[in-house]
């Protein structure tokens, strides 16, 4: 379904991803794991179109994602959680998901799909009038993958969902991950919680120094003695 | 002495809803771009010449010739940030270029009003002649409708931000424009229709104050210095900051002229500028995105 092959990226002069290909079918999890500054985040902005691979394509289903400008993109079924959450901290949770329902095909159905997201998150609901800045970690987060949601992606792409969260947070986090993968979206995961995000993983690939060091099933990746050692600290 | 104090207040709310008008338009480029708009004053200007001719070339009726203005201050607005900023967005010194190209198009545009439509202050006529007697007090029917009118566009201009998908969309890329891409909005078609609506506000304060003041290429520089003062009093990037300090500003002003005399009105606002610096550098509101 998304097929990245062979990208050089740079910002400006120095190269952060040497090659990278990596692939994602539909209906399946894949976690990209990897260290600080391997390039998990610039590989996921480089799929969103808000960085330009030099060289090598991305495709989704066909499409050339890397020759469309950014904004268009998520028309073509493809969300992207970034890192940090990025809410707009001085809207509310309703309108922070409102913005997610911005694609006029989604906007028609926005007050369906907002309280779509109020079953899966039921304290986005509770908290719909507060500014998404005042919300604690693991509500932004809740918040920022319903604001995602809304769109009605085919393939949702999120990075670091469990970052300086705690772990039950995280683990209940995972579970609605699951959950949207078992109702269809296909979901590329970046983690730097190798444990957790294998778990829930078909396969993985492990990047490092901007390139894929290893890749395969995810009882493989988590049996491997270089994932053990590096990410597991086993 | 009450009473007169009370028409000034009167006055002064006109006068304060023409400076919110005026410096909402200003607020809202800054709070979505992060710019200065020097050449707010004259798409201000062209809104009064644009219904001056309005009225003798086409002579149509003000409805009209406020919504002629309007629409044609829009196009300014669009068609300047696309041809003169959106190049220079994303590149360095984005901090210091707006402010050159617009004090260059405010430059251009004054010239442009003198050569072009000459230096003969022009005038218009009341849209509604007479005055309405309540009270005791006497208060012109234009000041009543300009009052209304600015209550009208900023509350419907409010919920429309709030509201409208294009509202939400636009708060959502001032407050982060990556993210907001990501959701599939074009942050530069947003900055584009911001600077339209912008000169749009402008441009429909200067009709509704165009039979109160005079039309001449120089009408834009005092409400621009006003709404610089009551951007800075309410809080840059602040709505209701820019409401609140039109108001009070255009009050301030008018109690000044009872009290002292007209030559110390803009005293007193500089003075008021000078001690909101001095003591609340951020405004009533503080510095706030949309």
């Amino acid at each position: 379904m998304l097929e990245i092959s062979n990208i050089d990226v740079f910002y400006g002069d120095a190269q952060a991803l040497w090659n990278i290909s990596l692939r994602v079918a539909r209906g399946e999890i894949v976690s990209l794991l990897g260290g600080n500054g391997a390039g998990k985040s610039t590989t996921l902005r480089t799929i969103s179109g808000i960085l330009k691979p030099r060289r090598g394509e991305v495709s989704l289903s066909g499409v050339r994602l890397d020759r469309i400008p950014p904004h268009q993109i998520i028309s073509h079924g493809l969300a992207h959680v970034p890192e940090g959450r990025r809410l707009f901290p001085n809207m509310t949770v309703m309108e922070n998901l409102l913005a997610g329902t911005y694609l006029l095909s989604a906007w028609k159905g926005r007050m369906a799909a907002v309280e779509e997201m109020g079953k899966i998150f039921p304290v986005l609901k509770e908290r719909r009038n507060q500014l998404a800045g005042t919300l604690s970690g693991g509500e932004q987060q809740m918040c920022a993958i319903a604001r995602a949601l809304v769109s009605r992606p085919r393939i949702l792409l999120l990075d670091e969902p469990s970052l300086g969260l705690a772990p039950v947070i995280v683990e209940r986090i995972f579970e609605v991950i699951q959950k949207i993968n078992r109702e269809g979206v296909t979901v590329l995961l970046v983690e730097q919680n190798a444990h957790i995000a294998l778990q829930i993983a078909h396969r993985g690939y492990v990047i490092e120094t901007g390139r894929v060091v290893l890749e395969g099933a995810a009882d493989s990746l988590l049996d491997s003695k270089y994932v053990k050692q590096a990410y597991l600290g086993l | 002495m009450f009473k007169i104090l009370l028409e000034q207040i009167l006055n002064g709310l006109v006068l304060g809803s023409m400076y919110a008008l005026v410096a909402s338009g200003l607020t809202l480029i800054w709070g979505t771009m992060k710019m200065l708009n020097f050449a707010h004053g004259e798409l201000y200007m062209v809104g009064g010449y644009i219904l001056y001719f309005a009225f003798t070339l086409l002579g149509v009726s003000p409805f009209w010739g406020i919504l002629l203005a309007i629409g044609i201050a829009f196009a300014v607005g669009l068609f300047l940030e696309r041809l003169l900023l959106h190049p220079l967005m994303d590149k360095p010194g984005w901090d210091v270029s707006p402010l050159v190209v617009t004090l260059g198009v405010s430059i251009f545009l004054q010239n442009f009003a003198l050569k072009a439509w000459g230096e003969r202050f022009k005038s218009v006529p009341y849209f509604i002649e007479g005055t309405m007697e309540l009270a005791g007090f006497r208060i012109a029917y234009q000041r009543i409708l300009i009052l209304v009118v600015t209550a009208t566009v900023m509350v419907a201009f409010w919920m429309f931000v709030k509201r409208s998908r294009f509202g939400v969309a636009l708060r959502a890329t001032a407050q982060d424009r990556e993210a907001a891409t990501l959701l599939g909005i074009n942050a530069h078609r947003i900055y584009m229709y911001t600077f339209g609506i912008s000169s749009a506000l402008a441009a429909l304060a200067a009709t509704m104050l165009a039979p109160i003041f005079l039309i001449n290429p120089w009408m834009g520089i005092s409400p621009l210095l006003k709404a610089f003062i009551v951007v800075v009093l309410g809080g840059l990037g602040s709505f209701g900051g820019a409401i609140l300090g039109g108001f009070l500003l255009g009050t301030l002003e008018s109690l000044s002229v009872v009290l002292l005399s007209s030559e110390w009105k803009d005293v007193v606002s500089f003075a008021v500028l000078i001690l909101v610096l001095f003591f609340r550098p951020s405004g009533f509101f503080g510095t706030r995105e949309w």
